[in-house]
């Protein structure tokens, strides 16, 4: 029993970081229509920026947090300019924007290598490394922090689009762009809001991340398994992201330590194409008419 | 700058090798419409049937290559009649899903060498096969899409609710788009299989698939010649600028996004090359500079 | 339509080869002589593969600038792989056919140092490998590979010794492993770490595996927790020793931690810190060793990072192929080939005899290291019996 609890812990744990990479992408979703592969980028730039803002400039945490959700939020949106808007005037087919994407994540990723270095950077212990103990269970206290920092940021999240009137803006935009324009929302500056929310929760995630393990230019690899997250909970929809993440954490933990821990990957992915195949939409995804 | 002729064969067969399977990826996006970001599986499928057929079973190399096509298109009926009812994006994760499943399922698969590789595959590729295979491989694509099937899947690309309606079976186009990409990049596996002697499932990871799509991007979209091209550039030429190393991966996502922005049609522009339109070109010159004579003759009004 | 596009291809080829061997003169020879490296300068081995580059590049500087390799001034020919057996295979083709290297120097992974055999014996140039230790590098169904060298033990030896020293020495008698399945460097020593431990009476009590890139190992690692081992046997790379070995920790395991040569870096200290406390390696070399700190500290000088394990193999493997055209006293690569095939030498990672037969080492001592203090201290060298 302890052990299903334990590494219940463990899914919940993995789970909250998902979840936090995952909500950004879907957010962008939801409006753009696309699947933003250049996120996995902006979560490693958070954690750099995070990294050199704590040893390089000597900033406590909490103003280090913020800051490199911050830079990561205005690189979102310098992406969004530079290599989707062009394409959003023109009107050109989804693959482009998705072909662009991928263009601008390797170019974060091999722009780090080739400056910077690919050495591992590791954060300085900001919070203790000693577990806390209830019974025979350990829980990390970063682990812990991670998830009650997911959950502020996520309830805070909820919060801006459901009951802000910017959230509304952001909703109708989602639902149907040309109607909102119609209706005197200006489309364009909700795409850089949505795209700077987005970025900052990458930023974030970024930095949990870069603490709880390590900094590396090929962490934007990491975020396939929240783009199958998004996917199983439903792309477009918040709390879908949430909770596809949490799932997909538990799932994958208990399953690698209760059937065999190396096709651990191979369940994330069986799954993702378990729910393609029943149930496309996702969990909680919204019933989309078709692209004609 | 001396070549060596064996360096150049070597790069030569390797972009010709490699042309195969972007030529199958050609067809799937470029012509259908269909992002895979998981072909380089289908070559995984080829290369290990071939290595295989070849060292377990004792077959010749041109019947090895041939089951690897084969055993990579059932690859593809299978994994198709999951993805191809996926609406574009839903497609693009679920094939990334397979390609990266079948990767792991390899790795962890100990008789063919497992993530260790496989080694002692006999070199039977050599610099004429791969040239034959290459233009037989063109001569059969440029049939395919000149024939009713392409034009349907060109349909399928441009308005896919709209062919249906005018009655054509648009699983069915995708299924057979499918099928063939998975076949060519069956061939290409096995090829590559025989020209290193080893393989090894990271050589099929993500980045080879990301690779493959960067290709035909490259040469545009809804082009055979462009994939011809775009293979021959884009793998020749980093290995002639291979003391920019570090960079040449930074200078690729540029390009790629620069492409998508400035030119989308890639380097060819979704036309062909053909001779004729080689005298057209020249034709169109001629008379341009036959007006301009005519104009200055008159000048001076 | 089907007669332009052949048309096309084949003038296509034509023009290619034309323009390209067309242009330039032929080289007139020179007084220098080029030494090849192959190895990660991208991807994820990038940190490893960066090292050895550099390591070689300062090794070839000092010998330039003590007059040379037998009279002629050394340039160094570096190619990046991206950890990719394809593109080893292009660069070894342009090191030999192109640059008309005498040696190459590399690569640090055996994905790479299998496929470019074929390359090796076409154009009879060797190869020395710096840390691939799959036992096919060299030897493959029973026939040594003319051209492939190596200058560090293989995974047989080094996954037996870490399999001897725990059950002679630290008297473990249940073990657990805990390895990465995509890499073939930690698969190696998995195989042949049970395989001794079993032999010589212990008892595998849980083998759980990851895949590299992976970050969170709690769920592998609570099931061997369940399982109770004396030691843990974690034959994988220092980033992932020290991220797997802080969780373990973190749940509360206590047994003791034992690795392979992927565990010594700086960094795994800077980033495990207590974690590994305690815990044992198999490595090359005693970094106490004062031969050992000079090279480090001059590597740190010149390039203001720390050393990693490459750097001392690749320049031991330098020095190797520098000693071999010393002693063939040519520049011919089938020469120099036959002279590695009696190196017996002394390098910082210790005595490289060269078995004729395997172009291994050959009794090469493996030293066990012990994590005190966070400091790396020598216990002892073992030799697999």
């Amino acid at each position: 029993m302890t052990n299903f609890l334990q590494q219940l812990i463990n899914g919940l744990s993995i789970g909250s970081v998902y979840a936090l990479m995952a909500v950004g992408y879907s957010l962008v979703y939801s409006i753009m229509n696309f699947s933003n592969f250049a996120h996995g980028g902006v979560i490693m730039f958070g954690a750099y920026f995070g990294y050199f803002f704590i040893t390089l400039y000597k900033l406590p945490f909490p103003v280090a947090f913020i800051a490199s959700g911050l830079c990561a939020g205005i690189l979102a949106v310098v992406i969004q300019r530079i290599a989707y808007k062009p394409l959003m005037d023109r009107k050109a087919p989804f693959l482009y924007f998705i072909i662009s994407a991928m263009g601008v994540s390797i170019f974060l990723e091999n722009i780090v290598v080739a400056t910077i270095g690919p050495t591992f950077r590791t954060y300085p212990a900001i919070f203790s490394e000693i577990p806390i103990k209830i019974g025979a269970l350990n829980i990390g206290r970063i682990d812990l922090m991670m998830f009650v920092i997911s959950a502020i940021c996520l309830g805070f999240l909820i919060y801006l689009i459901d009951f802000t009137k910017i959230g509304k803006a952001i909703q109708a935009t989602a639902y149907n762009m040309k109607a909102s324009t119609l209706m005197g929302i200006n489309a364009d500056r909700i795409i850089i809001i949505v795209f700077a929310v987005g970025g900052i929760l990458a930023g974030l995630a970024g930095v949990l991340f870069g603490m709880k393990y390590t900094v590396y230019p090929q962490i934007g690899n990491i975020t396939i398994k929240s783009f199958i997250a998004a996917v199983f909970g439903g792309l477009g929809s918040i709390k879908g992201a949430v909770i596809g993440s949490i799932l997909l954490g538990v799932i994958e933990t208990l399953a690698s330590g209760y059937f065999s821990s190396q096709y651990r990957d191979l369940i994330a992915f069986a799954l993702l194409i378990f729910i393609l195949i029943v149930r496309p939409v996702g969990l909680m995804g919204k019933v989309t008419e078709d692209k004609a | 700058m001396d070549l060596s002729w064996y360096y150049l064969k070597g790069i030569l067969m390797f972009a010709g090798i490699n042309m195969i399977p972007v030529l199958g990826l050609a067809l799937l996006t470029g012509f259908t419409g269909l992002f895979s970001f998981g072909n380089a599986a289908f070559m995984s499928i080829g290369g290990y049937t071939t290595a295989f057929m070849m060292i377990n079973l004792g077959v010749p190399f041109i019947p090895s290559l041939l089951m690897g096509g084969i055993i990579a298109s059932l690859g593809a009926l299978v994994i198709g009649k999951c993805t191809l009812k996926l609406k574009g994006d839903y497609f693009c994760i679920a094939t990334l899903g397979f390609g990266e499943a079948l990767r792991l399922i390899l790795d962890n698969f100990q008789y063919f060498g497992g993530a260790r590789g496989w080694a002692g595959i006999p070199l039977k590729t050599n610099l004429t096969t791969v040239i034959v295979i290459d233009i037989i491989a063109v001569i059969i694509m440029a049939n395919i899409v000149r024939s009713r099937h392409g034009r349907n899947m060109i349909a399928v690309r441009e308005e896919e609710l709209a062919s249906q309606v005018i009655g054509i079976n648009v699983f069915k186009t995708k299924m057979l788009s499918f099928v063939i990409s998975a076949f060519y990049g069956g061939i290409g596996g096995g090829l590559l299989a025989s020209y290193l002697g080893f393989l090894q499932p990271k050589m099929f990871a993500l980045t080879k698939s990301t690779e493959l799509i960067i290709i035909v991007i490259f040469g545009g979209l809804g082009s055979i010649s462009g994939g011809v091209i775009g293979s021959l550039v884009l793998i020749i030429l980093p290995e002639l600028l291979r003391s920019f190393a570090n960079w040449r991966l930074v200078i690729y996502g540029v390009v790629v996004v620069f492409i998508m922005i400035a030119r989308p049609e890639g380097l060819i522009g979704g036309k062909e090359i053909t001779f004729k339109g080689i005298y057209n070109l020249f034709k169109k010159i001629a008379k341009k500079n036959k007006k301009d004579l005519d104009t200055t003759r008159e000048g001076g009004r | 339509m089907k007669k332009k596009a052949l048309a096309l291809i084949i003038t296509g080829i034509f023009t290619l080869s034309l323009g390209l061997t067309g242009c330039g003169g032929s080289k007139k020879a020179s007084d220098t002589v080029k030494i090849g490296w192959i190895g990660s300068l991208t991807g994820d081995q990038a940190v490893w593969g960066q090292c050895e580059s550099n390591t070689v590049k300062m090794v070839i500087d000092d010998l330039n600038k003590n007059g040379g390799l037998l009279g002629k001034q050394v340039q160094l020919v570096p190619y990046d792989t991206r950890g990719d057996g394809t593109e080893a295979v292009n660069a070894v083709k342009r090191l030999t056919g192109q640059d008309k290297v005498i040696g190459i120097i590399g690569p640090n992974a055996s994905g790479q140092a299998i496929p470019i055999s074929s390359v090796l014996e076409e154009m009879k140039v060797p190869d020395i490998a710096t840390v691939a230790t799959n036992p096919k590098v060299t030897i493959v169904d029973g026939k040594v590979k003319p051209y492939n060298f190596r200058v560090c033990f293989i995974d047989p030896y080094q996954g037996a010794a870490a399999a001897g020293y725990a059950y002679d020495v630290l008297k473990a008698k249940n073990a657990a492993i805990l390895y990465d399945v995509a890499d073939d460097y930690s698969q190696g020593l998995t195989q042949f770490f049970e395989k001794t431990f079993t032999e010589k009476g212990g008892k595998i009590v849980a083998k759980e595996a990851f895949k590299t890139g992976d970050v969170d190992f709690r769920a592998p690692l609570t099931k061997i927790k369940e399982s109770n081992p004396d030691v843990i046997f974690m034959p994988y790379f220092f980033k992932e020793v020290a991220l797997s070995s802080k969780q373990a920790r973190e749940l509360g395991i206590k047994a003791t931690l034992m690795g392979g040569d992927g565990w010594p870096s700086e960094q795994l200290i800077s980033m495990a810190k207590d974690a590994v406390e305690g815990s044992y390696f198999v490595n090359h070399l005693d970094f106490n060793d004062p031969e050992v700190a000079g090279f480090r500290a001059k590597y740190k000088t010149a390039f203001g990072k720390d050393v990693e394990l490459n750097g001392f193999l690749a320049y031991d493997a330098t020095n190797m192929l520098i000693d071999a055209v010393k002693r063939a006293n040519s520049f011919d690569p089938i020469k120099i080939t036959a002279a590695l095939e009696t190196t017996n030498m002394t390098g910082i990672t210790g005595k490289i005899i060269i078995g004729k037969d395997t172009h291994n080492p050959e009794n090469k001592d493996a030293a066990i290291i012990k994590i005190v203090n966070g400091e790396y201290i020598f216990q002892q060298k073992y030799a697999v019996h």
